[in-house]
């Protein structure tokens, strides 16, 4: 299985957190500092209160996935390189159900991708930055 | 609203082309034309135009088609098919109740191999740019492809369950002469299609098209006047989510959860009708998975027995709910919803030959667009 080599485009620098998170081998999530509650993917404008600045929280690296897809043609656009084929899955942490994390399937030679199967972070090296990497725990 | 107030009195169409050589101002113009004359109008007798946010706007095709008076223009402010088959009657049905037009014009045009694609969209999301795209989850086929995996996984789903949706709409096309694709396509040609995001091969997603529809909405007392047979807006209902375009496709609670069953709740009761009196319906085929899931949110099997129903054959020319008689978007064309509605109504006039469905008389459409969905229901007077 290969991984895709895509730039991240941070636009918004509020999202430089998980990244901060992922080269710390850690997984983050953003959260309502005044009500504890996940908001995830953290948006531009926290939904009623314009105001809120979210905060970064590390969570649980194993969850499972809460479904997935193997990519044998590559859709991104421009001049980018993905060895497919790759699989991506949408993880949840076990701390943070319903927050879906995309990420590529890794160390997974021999294993049928599957929804429900559990998995752990595991950050990898895309080219010249890192992205989510999950692999089965 | 009350149901059956307006009908669809004219309908037009470009051909459904891989790639074109006119501009969608161009194909966009050629549609108007052909749905203005096909109700036996001329463009000096439109008075209303309801727009998208996705395709030019009135100043441009007032100007191409040389309408005259512009009393009512709007613009639909939804996404995909759920516009024009069904946000657009709306729009045209609250206008000519108010007095403010008589004969409304509804546009949609898709140019799919312009330059920066059909995803192209996709990529100026900041969350789809800063956390999809570096893992390569980027794209509709992927998108619906994570969906087809989970409801697989919570409804059980087998491969040739899930081909024997494209292969059901082929058969429609090979029946349709007007239809993109018509070679025919069993469960061996369907396993030759490339995969593109598992389990979603080429045959699974609509089909890359240059073309564009246009019908006209008129009042159904004026309609009786005209040259073809009234079919009548019974129903309309539009579902939304709350999830922006950004997150809708991750964070969902249930991803291939679209609002069908509220906008299809809506428009049954507003047409007094249940999915047991249908003749037919066109549902909305972006993908081969999110049809299915629509046909269960419609009403015409129960919810997870989509891959069944149309597996056993019903959805089949000679079964007993057809759906998707032009071939849909996977084989007949993809203009986003309104070349299924104008299916819909050509299907009630009657006359469409091999695929005509015999006594067609009440047909649901749907249309599903980015968070948002419509359910049509069209009747013959």
């Amino acid at each position: 299985m290969g991984i895709p080599i895509y730039p991240v485009h941070l636009e918004d620098p509020q999202l430089q957190g998980f990244y901060d998170g992922l080269a710390a081998g850690e997984l983050r999530i953003t959260a309502d500092p005044g009500t504890g509650a996940w908001v995830w993917y953290p948006p531009e404008v926290v939904p009623g209160k314009p105001d809120t600045v979210l905060e970064w929280r590390t969570v649980s690296p194993e969850g499972s996935a809460y479904t997935f897809t193997t990519i044998v043609r590559s859709l991104l656009p421009g001049d980018h390189k993905a060895e497919v084929p790759f699989t991506v899955v949408l993880f949840e942490s076990d701390e943070t159900p319903g927050c879906r994390v995309p990420g590529v399937l890794v160390n997974a030679d021999g294993v049928e991708p599957a929804c429900g199967m559990r998995l752990r972070l595991k950050p990898v090296q895309a080219g010249d930055h890192i992205i989510a990497g999950f692999e089965p725990a | 609203m009350h149901g059956n107030t307006v009908a669809i009195t004219g309908v037009g169409e470009t051909p459904f082309l891989r790639k074109g050589t006119k501009t969608l101002i161009h194909m966009m113009a050629d549609a108007c034309l052909a749905a203005i004359a096909d109700a036996g109008l001329t463009p000096a007798d439109i008075d209303g135009y309801i727009g998208n946010r996705m395709v030019p706007g009135s100043d441009d095709m007032g100007y191409a088609i040389g309408m005259k008076d512009r009393a009512f223009s709007a613009v639909t402010d939804v996404a995909g098919g759920t516009a024009p088959a069904g946000q657009a009657l709306i729009l045209a049905q609250l206008a000519i109740e108010a007095g403010l037009c008589r004969h409304v014009l509804v546009p949609y045009g898709i140019q799919s191999t312009k330059p920066g694609g059909v995803y192209g969209f996709h990529a100026k999301e900041p969350l789809k740019a800063a956390l999809e795209m570096p893992v390569g989850f980027f794209g509709q086929p992927t998108y619906f492809a994570s969906m087809a995996n989970r409801y697989a996984h919570d409804h059980g789903m087998s491969e040739e369950e899930l081909a024997s949706v494209a292969i059901t709409y082929r058969e429609w096309a090979v029946l349709n002469p007007n239809a993109q694709r018509r070679e025919p396509m069993g469960l061996e040609e369907y396993r030759l299609s490339p995969m593109i995001s598992t389990p979603l091969r080429v045959a699974d997603c609509c089909l890359t098209t240059d073309g564009a529809c246009a019908y006209v909405v008129s009042a159904v007392d004026r309609a009786a006047d005209m040259p073809h047979p009234v079919v009548q807006v019974s129903g309309v209902g539009i579902g939304t989510n709350n999830f922006p375009h950004g997150v809708l496709f991750t964070q969902n609670p249930c991803t291939y959860e679209y609002p069908g069953v509220a906008s299809a709740a809506k428009a049954y009761a507003m047409a007094g009708i249940g999915p047991e009196d249908l003749d037919l319906a066109q549902v909305y085929d972006g993908f081969s998975i999110s049809a299915l899931i629509q046909t269960e949110m419609l009403g015409l099997c129960g919810r997870g027995e989509g891959a069944r129903f149309y597996h056993e054959g019903h959805a089949r020319p000679g079964g007993r709910m057809p759906v998707n008689t032009s071939g849909g978007h996977l084989s007949g064309g993809y203009v986003p919803g309104i070349n299924l509605l104008i299916e819909g109504v050509r299907q009630l006039r009657g006359g469409e030959g091999a695929r005509q469905v015999p006594d067609a008389r009440i047909c649901a459409v749907s249309g599903l667009g980015g968070n948002s969905h419509s359910t049509t229901i069209l009747t013959r007077s």
